[in-house]
């Protein structure tokens, strides 16, 4: 099989710190490039993190464009508390020697998916800004897109920023709205999955058997997403959401899947940023994503750590 | 004093054409290029239309083609009742030989604004999606505009298309909420002063004196909004709308222009794009918009009249 073509759009943020080592990690897609936005930290954090994570990774030949700096409608919500000034914990990684590329993060997208229609797979983990004001300037991305994998939402599963709300899809709603409602082929990991793999103490000591500074930056920087899922969510261990998402791409049979209508709450109520599953569809609107709703935990947990070994092993 | 320079975002549109009509007869101003978007008809159709009047007035101003539907809300179709099945009403004007420029008018608005920060003025009577778009793409781009003008909303007055929301502000939002909280210093031309400035056909049949191309477009462009006022608003004549945002360079004693905090309902009720001001300060925000509430409306239309009579003439 033909490795798939991956563009990630991310505001590491340590979970996306992890999904673009993974991506580094795995043959069988190739990561194109990276696209920052703003969510976890400020966007002009999140481009010298994702550059940072790249050039730990050995893979500074993958180009990263900035994306938006605020949400389309609604005010800025950063996340310092879960990921840390910084965005990575108690990480402390190099500057970057690499520079973002020239050019807006979602005219990078427009570009990428128009000139070779079919072949871009997005992989969105982060909120939707800029894929949803690629959507606006250039309605043709929609048919031209591959496939488009999104980490956001929870379905049938609580909040984690507000009691119904999940942060990517809280902090920018109406983007979600756009790109949910675009017609894009989309696969949804919301955090009715997400939580059920967690990233336990123990898998961060088999990790850590390696001496490498990888393992060092994975310990570094969940060590503080311990503490915080510790102290808010009584959590041992972290949710490590996006390298989920990210893994979907290439081994779809760690979820289950359903076809769902779906949609998000840009009302501005108590429900504003909730992402909801019309399961009964009595108004018979066509699905428009297929939701991972069911998960074998333990399928990706060994995926994800034989990679990061593999990784580290590369790099020490 | 030396011109003023200006941008003109536009949906051309009955009224919107009349703006342009205005603009380039006003000495006080150098109209230096049209970006189009979606709105009283499609994009293609008030792209063509802008490029058409250009043309029609032999005026070399460059046209960048914008959004082609609003952020988040489905597209409003009135069908041709109101500006006609091309947009311009009965006038048939010859298909243009220009094209818009290569840039989308996103970027074209950036790229002119950021060129020469403080030094253009941007007049928006279509809804707001591109200069929404703009501000959220480059976040220079609101300290770059000298001021906004914009045609839209009903402070103390109703509405037009629902009985709280003007058209331009009710079409796109979520746009308007971006731009008004943008921090762009903003003159507002709402529906409250609009509506007393009236073009009758009597003043019509007045121009049509003069023989000139001109007048009879203007018969022509205004024919089917003149009868959808006769129907639907119960007058004979209709309100010079776009037209009147003109005043607020060349003829600013005439409106009556009060400072308040401005915003548009996002909240999805019966009040979506209610367009409203904080009179008593309850809010305690900033103001952020010069709202024309009142205006010398026959003043107005009879400054209107002389500037047409001008490029009747000259174009005779």
């Amino acid at each position: 099989m033909t490795p798939k073509h991956i563009i990630l759009d991310t505001d590491p943020g340590i979970d996306d710190s992890l999904a673009i080592l993974l991506a580094a990690a795995s043959p069988e897609i190739v990561l194109d490039g990276v696209v920052s936005v703003h969510g976890n930290v400020s966007t002009e954090q999140t481009t010298i993190n994702a550059l940072s994570v790249l050039e730990l990774a050995k893979a500074d030949h993958i180009p990263v464009y900035k994306g938006c700096e605020l949400p389309l409608v609604k005010e800025s919500l950063l996340s310092p508390e879960t990921h840390g000034n910084q965005g990575l914990g108690y990480a402390q990684l190099p500057e970057p020697l690499n520079q973002p590329r020239a050019g807006h993060g979602s005219d990078h997208l427009i570009e990428q998916i128009m000139s070779r229609p079919g072949e871009v797979t997005l992989v969105c983990i982060g909120p939707l800004t800029n894929i949803a004001l690629a959507i606006r300037q250039e309605p043709r991305i929609v048919e031209n897109v591959r496939e488009v994998f999104i980490m956001g939402g929870a379905i049938q599963h609580p909040g984690n920023t507000t009691a119904q709300a999940e942060y990517n899809t809280f902090v920018d709603p109406h983007a979600a709205h756009i790109v949910f409602h675009s017609g894009m082929p989309i696969t949804l990991t919301p955090l009715d999955v997400t939580y059920q793999c967690i990233f336990t103490k123990d898998d961060l000591n088999r990790l850590l058997k390696i001496d490498s500074p990888v393992t060092k930056f994975i310990a570094d920087s969940t060590r503080f997403y311990m503490e915080f899922h510790d102290e808010y969510q009584s959590i041992e261990g972290c949710v490590i959401n996006d390298p989920m998402t990210l893994a979907l791409t290439f081994m779809p049979e760690i979820c289950d899947y359903q076809d769902l209508v779906v949609d998000v709450d840009i009302s501005t109520g108590v429900g504003l940023g909730n992402t909801f599953a019309d399961f009964y569809n009595y108004e018979k609107k066509p699905k428009n994503m297929r939701v991972a709703m069911g998960v074998r935990p333990r399928l990706f947990m060994d995926l994800f750590l034989e990679r990061m070994e593999k990784l580290a092993r590369k790099i020490s | 004093m030396p011109p003023t320079r200006i941008i003109l975002d536009t949906d051309p549109g009955a009224d919107d054409a009349l703006a342009i009509l205005l603009m380039l007869a006003s000495p006080e101003i150098t109209l230096e290029a049209l970006t189009t978007v979606h709105g009283n008809v499609s994009i293609d159709k008030t792209t063509r239309n802008a490029l058409a009047i250009l043309e029609f007035l032999k005026a070399d101003i460059p046209v960048a083609r914008g959004c082609s539907r609003p952020l988040i809300k489905s597209p409003h179709n009135w069908g041709d009742a109101v500006h006609g099945a091309s947009g311009l009403g009965q006038a048939k004007l010859p298909e243009p030989k220009t094209k818009p420029v290569e840039l989308h008018a996103v970027d074209y608005l950036i790229q002119r604004f950021l060129a020469e920060p403080k030094e253009l003025t941007l007049f928006a009577v279509g809804p707001l999606t591109n200069v929404a778009l703009a501000i959220r793409k480059e976040p220079c781009f609101a300290e770059a505009v000298k001021e906004l003008v914009i045609m839209g909303g009903a402070v103390r007055s109703g509405g037009n298309v629902t009985a709280l929301a003007e058209f331009n502000i009710h079409e796109d939002p979520h746009a308007a909420h971006v731009v008004f909280n943008s921090g762009i210093p903003i003159t507002l031309i709402p529906l409250d002063a609009t509506y007393k400035c009236l073009l009758t056909p009597a003043d019509i049949e007045w121009l049509l004196k003069i023989n000139s191309p001109v007048p009879r477009f203007i018969r022509d462009v205004m024919a089917d909004y003149m009868a959808f006022y006769s129907q639907y608003e119960g007058f004979a004549g209709c309100a010079l709308h776009d037209p009147l945002t003109v005043a607020a360079l060349v003829a600013p004693e005439l409106l009556h222009v009060e400072k308040h905090y401005v915003d548009v309902d996002i909240s999805g009720g019966v009040s979506i794009g209610k367009t409203y001001a904080d009179f008593m300060k309850v809010m305690k925000k900033p103001a952020n918009v010069k709202v024309a509430l009142d205006v010398r409306g026959r003043e107005f239309v009879e400054l209107f009249i002389e500037r047409m009579e001008g490029l009747s003439v000259e174009a005779g």
